[in-house]
């Protein structure tokens, strides 16, 4: 070990040097990713921001596009996306459950599942377009309908949503099912009455990562919910997405441009929206878990 | 906590439900028409139908139209197979789609796009076709800066490429293209930020984006000048027709829209597109 103190100081300066320049790459990495976030939104705000008033939330679309609001637009969009919600997020959480308290881990089935969902995961976006336009749309007679729409992005964000959902339950510790058991708690009240409170900030953040993919896709709607800009009447109508609205006007129609910032501006507050409700959720769900945690062990 | 996120999902999925019941039955309008028509094809004849198809809308209240795109090639299947009652297409019909009629309601001219630094004025057809085949790389060898040539070319299936094909009689597979784009607005974005290069759209794109301080500028074919007035009196070669296409024997409903975005009553509306409104009866009997 000692190696006189001239080569000692030299092995420390390379030490340090080498501490230095991973630290510098690892800080120009992190800020270059948020430096590519303030362009992005900076590019969208200062170009569509100008549009965008409430008339331009509640209006209905006119002359393609380029004129009027974004008023059916909206609510098409809420109501695919509801859709989504309602039909994934019961099949992912019910899957997330069986593959974690219900399965071996390594068990032939579950290793087949999650294998299915990693393959599932990696289908680009258009591929589940034209399974829903040939599945939904047409085999099952559904037509271009937002119930189409959302079925597709349903089985789209399946595997991301069932995924994150393993994880959540997983990663509750071991000893909260051991004490529970030995209290005598059934196995399906430990699941309601502790792992699941415990899971649920993992489990949301999951669903708004789902939600975020959904809002954010236009490839697989486009052939399924189509793109009828007129405010919808029921779930079997067609209805127009914010991200195929987007798509519309920026390739389609000449002169949409600004609207097509305006609306992007819309689509991104929204997300940024829904990012910090979960955030604000996540926290109160946090404090509440603990108390009652706290109380009940 | 939990019971409110609960309450509220449930009162959102009500929400929906109180959607699903009620059904357009509470309009009862003069005209007897009623009825649902699906429209699918062209995404360049889309913005205009849904727009010929708002305004028929308001005529007749009990009818609904619903207008999807997916492209010219969709258009014609879908017709086929009965999904849709009127396809949309951006070209004639080919020799071997004589079992469907197409009924005209606009035109549309196809012109060459350079960007508006390019200073080159004219380009004759064996120019353009030594381009487009690679035998061209360089705007100085017709006549422009020593500046290398960037093809922008069209995806299989587009409207726009087979009528430029066909006007400049060359096989797809002959055709280099460095950059390959879909709509119209994507060729126009690729050639305005791209000095060295060239492209082909529709005009009526061209001259609205040209006129909302788009870098780009048109270039004439044959001496005849790129612009709408040129297409609609028909001197300008390079052109397409937009069709709506039906099978033999469309219904009544659907016969009514077509002789309503034939009629007089919607030039305003294809003009708002930038197309150019079909004049002539004989241009109606195609």
């Amino acid at each position: 070990m000692d190696s006189g103190p001239a080569t000692s100081r030299a092995i420390e300066v390379r030490h340090h040097w080498r501490e230095f320049c991973v630290a510098v790459a690892v800080w120009v990495a992190a800020t270059s990713v948020i430096c590519v976030l303030i362009w992005i939104l900076a590019d969208i705000a200062i170009r569509g921001l100008a549009e965008v008033n409430f008339g331009f939330l509640i209006e209905d679309v006119q002359d393609a596009g380029r004129v009027g609001g974004i008023g059916p637009i909206i609510l098409s969009t809420g109501l695919i996306l509801l859709v989504c919600l309602v039909v994934a997020v019961p099949l992912s959480f019910g899957t997330a459950i069986a593959l974690t308290e219900r399965l071996d881990k390594e068990s032939w089935f579950a290793r087949n599942v999650r294998r299915s969902l990693d393959v599932l995961a990696g289908v680009p976006s258009i591929v589940f377009g034209l399974f829903g336009n040939a599945f939904f749309a047409i085999a099952l007679g559904l037509g271009y309908s937002i119930l189409s729409g959302g079925l597709t992005l349903a089985c789209m964000v399946l595997p991301i949503l069932i995924r994150t959902s393993e994880q959540a339950i997983r990663a509750v510790p071991a000893e909260y099912r051991y004490a529970a058991a030995a209290l005598g708690m059934k196995r399906t009240t430990i699941l309601f009455r502790v792992v699941l409170p415990v899971a649920m900030p993992a489990l949301a953040a999951g669903v708004v990562l789902s939600i975020g993919r959904a809002l954010a896709e236009t490839a697989a709607l486009i052939f399924t919910s189509g793109y009828v800009a007129r405010t919808p009447e029921s779930l079997l109508d067609s209805g127009r997405s914010l991200s195929v609205h987007i798509y519309d006007l920026a390739m389609n129609v000449p002169g949409g441009g600004s609207k097509a910032y305006a609306t992007a501006c819309v689509l991104v507050v929204l997300l940024l929206a829904i990012n910090a409700a979960t955030a604000l959720l996540l926290r109160l769900a946090g404090l509440h878990n603990r108390s009652t945690t706290g109380g009940s062990l | 906590m939990k019971s409110i996120i609960a309450t509220s999902s449930l009162f959102l999925l009500c929400l929906t439900l109180v959607g699903c019941t009620s059904s357009p039955s509470t309009q009862s309008g003069s005209s007897e028409l009623s009825g649902q028509l699906t429209l699918t094809g062209s995404s360049t004849v889309a913005p205009l139908a849904t727009e010929i198809a708002k305004r028929f809308e308001q005529q007749h209240p009990k009818v609904r139209i619903d207008v999807q795109t997916g492209g010219s090639g969709k258009g014609i299947a879908d017709v086929r197979l009965g999904v849709a009652d009127i396809g949309m297409a951006s070209r004639p019909l080919a020799a071997d789609e004589a079992d469907l009629t197409a009924h005209r309601i606009a035109a549309d001219g196809v012109g060459l796009i350079v960007h508006d630094s390019n200073p080159i004025k004219e380009l004759s057809q064996e120019q353009i076709i030594a381009i487009y085949t690679d035998k061209i790389n360089n705007w100085k060898e017709v006549g422009g800066e020593d500046k290398e040539i960037t093809v922008v070319h069209k995806a299989e299936g587009r409207a726009t490429l087979e009528v430029f094909l066909k006007h400049f009689g060359i096989e797809n597979p002959s055709v280099k293209g460095d950059v390959i784009v879909g709509e119209n607005e994507h060729a126009v974005k690729t050639v305005a930020g791209t000095e060295g290069a060239i492209g082909y759209v529709s005009i009526g794109t061209a001259e609205a984006d040209i006129e909302s301080g788009v870098r780009i500028r048109l270039l004439p074919l044959d001496a005849v000048k790129a612009n709408t007035e040129n297409v609609a009196s028909g001197a300008f070669p390079m052109s397409r027709p937009l069709n709506l296409v039906t099978a033999n024997s469309p219904s009544p409903l659907a016969s009514t829209f077509i002789q309503f975005c034939q009629s007089a009553d919607v030039h305003d509306l294809v003009k708002s597109q930038y197309f150019v409104p079909i004049t002539s009866e004989s241009a109606v009997a195609k």
